[in-house]
């Protein structure tokens, strides 16, 4: 039996693979179909097909990324009482809306809300998303302070990490073409680490996170191999260029 | 309705949900909503550096886009 999958990278393929059939690494084989296109202006999915060694103790989820999940059945009382809670919420907003267990990961408990008026329940830069996220996560500290709840819909956050990503290469070859340092949006601390593991690996930039409190902006700094300068105040390097 | 929506979440989330109450001021343009809730429980609704607060706000404004009224929302104490 084989299945195809997709990643951003071969790892995350793999990953996602081994999620979906709950499986270990070590219970299937892996053939890269399309390694996907290298570039900075467009990284597409790296494509893989698994084959299972076992056929017989596997039972394939019926789930596929870009379609709505089927709900997770006899979910417990902290779930229950915690997709009930996001429910009533949107309900009361005046929207109305299913919510789903989309995903169990080690103390993550993933939720898709399925409704009509997903755009205004992901808000502008997915702000209404991220309430709803955090109000969500301190009722749930009540019940169970070891959880994290992730709340999405129509896969808004791993279309968001992918835009950020794309935005962050994108916005590195600038600085790399004009040698001038750049200044991105302010991010919280989960989108700021994306970009700066993402552009880990890029040579001749280096990035920083600048300002004070939860929003942080990073800067994207030209960094040439052949005058690298160790000083490390953003405003001096500025005046070099 | 807004006042159903803020009276929820304050209730989800204090130790003494009896002691919550919401009052509605109605303007022309927006509503203004009164949250009064126990005084232990102060720091549950506004949270570190007003984050909850932040967000009953946003989601507050996300439901009010629906009936086309602003609505702010004031925590009292």
């Amino acid at each position: 039996m084989t299945r195809d999958f997709e990643g951003k990278t071969e790892q995350e393929a793999i990953d996602n693979a081994a999620k979906e059939l709950s499986l270990d690494r070590e219970n299937f084989d892996v053939e890269i179909v399309d390694p996907g296109k290298k570039g900075f202006f467009k990284k597409s999915n790296v494509k893989i097909r698994i084959h299972l060694h076992n056929d017989k103790n596997i039972e394939p989820k019926k789930v596929q990324r870009s379609e709505p999940v089927v709900p997770a059945k006899n979910e417990n009382d902290f779930e229950k009482s915690v997709i009930d809670f996001v429910k009533n919420v949107i309900e009361k907003m005046g929207y109305s809306a299913e919510v789903q267990i989309a995903y169990r990961k080690d103390n993550k408990l993933g939720l898709n809300i399925v409704s009509s008026n997903s755009a205004i329940i992901i808000g502008k830069k997915g702000k209404n998303l991220d309430a709803l996220q955090l109000l969500a996560n301190v009722y749930a500290g009540q019940l169970d302070n070891t959880k994290k709840i992730i709340v999405d819909a129509e896969n808004y956050r791993i279309r968001h990490e992918e835009q950020l990503v794309r935005m962050a290469y994108r916005t590195a070859v600038q600085v790399k073409k004009t040698r001038k340092s750049k200044l991105l949006e302010p991010m919280n601390p989960f989108e700021r680490r994306l970009i700066h593991t993402a552009l880990n690996d890029v040579v001749d930039v280096e990035t920083k996170s600048e300002g004070e409190g939860l929003y942080k902006q990073v800067r994207i700094i030209y960094k040439g191999s052949s005058q690298r300068s160790s000083d490390s105040s953003v405003s001096s390097r500025d005046d070099l260029l | 309705m807004e006042k159903d929506l803020v009276e929820y979440i304050a209730k989800s989330l204090v130790d003494d949900p009896d002691s919550v109450s919401v009052s509605m001021v109605e303007g022309e343009k927006s509503t203004i909503l009164e949250l009064r809730v126990a005084q232990d429980d102060i720091g549950k609704v506004i949270g570190k550096h007003g984050r909850i607060a932040k967000a009953v706000r946003t989601i507050l404004s996300a439901s009010a886009t629906k009936s086309g009224k602003r609505a702010v929302l004031e925590i009292l104490d």
